[in-house]
């Protein structure tokens, strides 16, 4: 759980909807960094008032732990882990 | 009514009666508005910075919304150490700055900063208006964001011409912030019930909850022995015989032998912060974990939760008190077990019996502790006062002790007084600060003349940096670099100049007599105190090492007397 464990880095996709207010992208980007997680590819498409980001994502911290402090962010509505997304592992 | 107008109509509606702010350039159609206004109460501060922290002090204080008012550019960046600082330590601020005119945003202006994006790390949420009819929905949204779940600040970033623009919609009905469920606490209460040495490790939380009577009623009838972060402090109240006081990196030995020993940590209101936990792996090594937060992102954040329960902490730990009232817990010799550890290994204060003997600064706090009286506010900087004022000021209740915990901001503690003094103005606030510290913020030594503040200063002044030297000391090689403040300035004659007047002690047989004289003085008064410089403090556990490896103090061989706290 703790940062001291990285052992390995692993690939997630996660699939966020946000809503289009200042600076939403900025804000979903700035936690996944400062919580230790690397974008790796991104898609963004607008629908409306909301935002679509499909965000693929590398890091050796739990992505649990992340999902929920992106949650936690007001411009955020949902973030969805896409199933099977342990895409590939290596040795940090 | 204009943008600016709405602000304050949004103030009103809130019983927003105290603001702390500095004007400026972007922000001046506000404080034109303000002129006409005799409902607020604006306290000009002579930094931003200092408005921020004192909103901090404000809202610590009394647990309502703090308000800071600045200018944009310099204004607003200033602003953000003390926005920073009650973002990690959870603090309800709402923060409103001017901004350039919305033509000029993007041109590099004369002022111009982008405060939003520059802020995005130390705000709940934040905003940028550019349509002057969403204000009044946004400022409702702010406040009620600002104190909701776990609280925190939110940041209004308007421009000029936002606040000059007429209005034209009317502000919703107030937020009433939506209460989660009391979760099922049945899990955790059998899991309780089945440990054999469980502990109650509790924070901030608490009282960022409004929760101290829920818990303390839960203390009382669990009879869980107890130990507190430096935000929790206080929590149990002055006279719980099971509180073993802080634990972590200047915790007592008893606080973290039981975190050790435990075998269910019951975590309220806590966020298991490095300098609680030491080293994570290490930290209560045999126990399981119930976490009870309002926010859950703090779940399994650093240390997994066997049970978590989120929501809010009075109607949780109500439930749980409830539970326990028909069958109590059967701990019986864990609590004297801990007991022990607390007459053994709580914080151990040296009280020096020779009269001409110079001062140290546990038993002057020991000394402050029992003259102050049980309803005195003590706002602290940082550095080893704010350590000593931790381990032995003996607090009631956790909104008396003021005390930057997560940011560990330097000058936070005379603004922080400066807002708490204006929750109350007959009450006793004394700033405890170092004098590395008070120079930090001294300038508002203004505002306390300004406002006819009577706040009581105390300056331990040891001329240097005294936990930077204390770990170069310890974990340096004893290599001092750049802590060396013994060309200070005279505290007294500085004090005096704003017309506050000072005293200065440097014996023990001084220090009852000092504190009397400045608590009974009418006024806001200045007691500098010099204290050795090479006092440390004690237990201390190196950052990153496990709890269990704290180091206590080298014995001395003097006519100290110890007395545990």
């Amino acid at each position: 759980m703790t940062p001291s464990s990285e052992i390995a880095s692993q690939s997630y996709t996660l699939n966020c909807r946000m809503s289009q207010e200042a600076a939403a992208l900025e804000r979903l980007c700035r936690v996944v960094r400062v919580r230790g997680f690397r974008i790796s590819k991104m898609a963004m498409e607008s629908a409306g008032d909301s935002l679509d980001v499909l965000l693929t994502l590398e890091g050796s911290r739990p992505v649990a732990m992340l999902q929920s402090q992106l949650e936690k962010l007001h411009t955020v509505t949902g973030v969805e882990l896409m199933s099977g997304a342990v895409a590939r592992s290596r040795t940090a | 009514m204009n943008g600016s107008e709405h602000i304050l109509a949004a103030f009103h509606r809130h019983n927003i009666s105290t603001v702390f702010g500095y004007p400026g350039g972007c922000i001046m159609p506000l404080y034109d508005a303000l002129v006409d206004d005799v409902g607020v109460e604006h306290v000009l501060c002579r930094h931003e910075q200092a408005c921020a922290l004192a909103a901090e002090g404000y809202a610590r204080a009394s647990g309502k919304l703090g308000v800071c008012i600045a200018t944009s550019g310099p204004g607003a960046t200033n602003l953000i150490t003390g926005v920073a600082n009650a973002y990690m330590d959870s603090i309800p601020l709402l923060v409103i700055t001017g901004q350039v005119p919305s033509a000029l945003i993007g041109t590099d202006a004369f002022q111009e900063t982008d405060i939003l994006g520059m802020t995005l790390g130390i705000v709940k949420h934040s905003y940028l208006i550019d349509d002057a009819d969403s204000l009044p929905e946004i400022l409702e949204d702010a406040i009620a964001m600002a104190q909701s779940g776990r609280p925190g600040p939110v940041w209004i970033d308007i421009p000029k011409d936002m606040l000059l623009a007429d209005v034209h919609t009317e502000a919703p009905a107030p937020i009433e912030p939506a209460q989660p469920e009391c979760p099922d606490i049945s899990p955790a209460l059998a899991m309780l019930r089945e440990a054999k040495r469980p502990l109650l490790y509790s924070g901030g939380g608490v009282s960022l909850a409004k929760a101290e009577d829920s818990f303390r009623a839960f203390a009382d009838s669990s009879g869980l022995p107890g130990v507190v972060t430096l935000k929790g402090i206080g929590n149990a109240g002055r006279h719980n015989l099971n509180d073993l006081g802080m634990l972590g990196m200047h915790g007592s030995r008893a606080a973290n032998r039981a975190v050790d020993e435990c075998d269910l940590l019951l975590v309220v209101g806590a966020r298991m912060d490095d300098r609680a936990t030491g080293k994570l792996d290490g930290f209560a090594p045999n126990a399981r974990t119930i976490h009870i937060d309002a926010d859950a992102a703090e779940f399994n954040k650093l240390r997994p939760a066997d049970i978590a329960l989120r929501g809010d902490l009075n109607a949780i730990l109500t439930a749980f008190t409830d539970a326990l009232a028909n069958q109590g817990l059967v701990i019986g010799d864990w609590q004297k077990q801990c007991r022990t550890w607390h007459t053994t290994g709580g914080f151990r204060a040296a009280d020096n019996e020779e009269p001409l003997a110079p001062i140290t600064g546990p038993a002057f706090v020991r000394q402050l502790s029992g003259i102050a009286g049980d309803d005195a506010i003590i706002a602290c900087d940082v550095g080893q006062h704010q350590m000593w004022i931790a381990q032995y000021y003996q607090f009631n209740h956790p909104r008396q002790h003021l005390t930057s915990g997560g940011l560990g901001t330097m000058g936070f503690g005379l603004p922080a007084a400066i807002g708490a003094q204006f929750t109350d103005r007959n009450r006793t606030v004394i700033n405890v600060t170092g004098d590395g510290s008070f120079m930090m913020n001294a300038q508002e030594l203004a505002t306390i003349r300004r406002y006819k503040l009577p706040l009581k200063l105390i300056v331990l002044d040891n001329q240097c940096l005294g936990m930077v030297r204390q770990q170069q000391e310890l974990f340096y090689n004893n290599r001092e670099s750049h802590i060396n403040l013994d060309d200070n300035p005279d505290f007294v004659a500085m004090a005096r100049a704003f017309d506050i007047p000072a005293l200065h002690i440097e014996r023990t047989d001084q220090i009852r007599r000092g504190i009397e004289t400045i608590l009974a003085y009418k006024g806001p008064m200045l007691l500098h105190v010099a204290i050795s410089r090479e006092e440390n403090v004690w237990p201390i556990v190196k950052a990153g090492a496990s709890n269990k490896d704290m180091i206590d103090e080298p014995r001395k061989t003097s006519s100290r007397k110890e007395q545990v706290a």
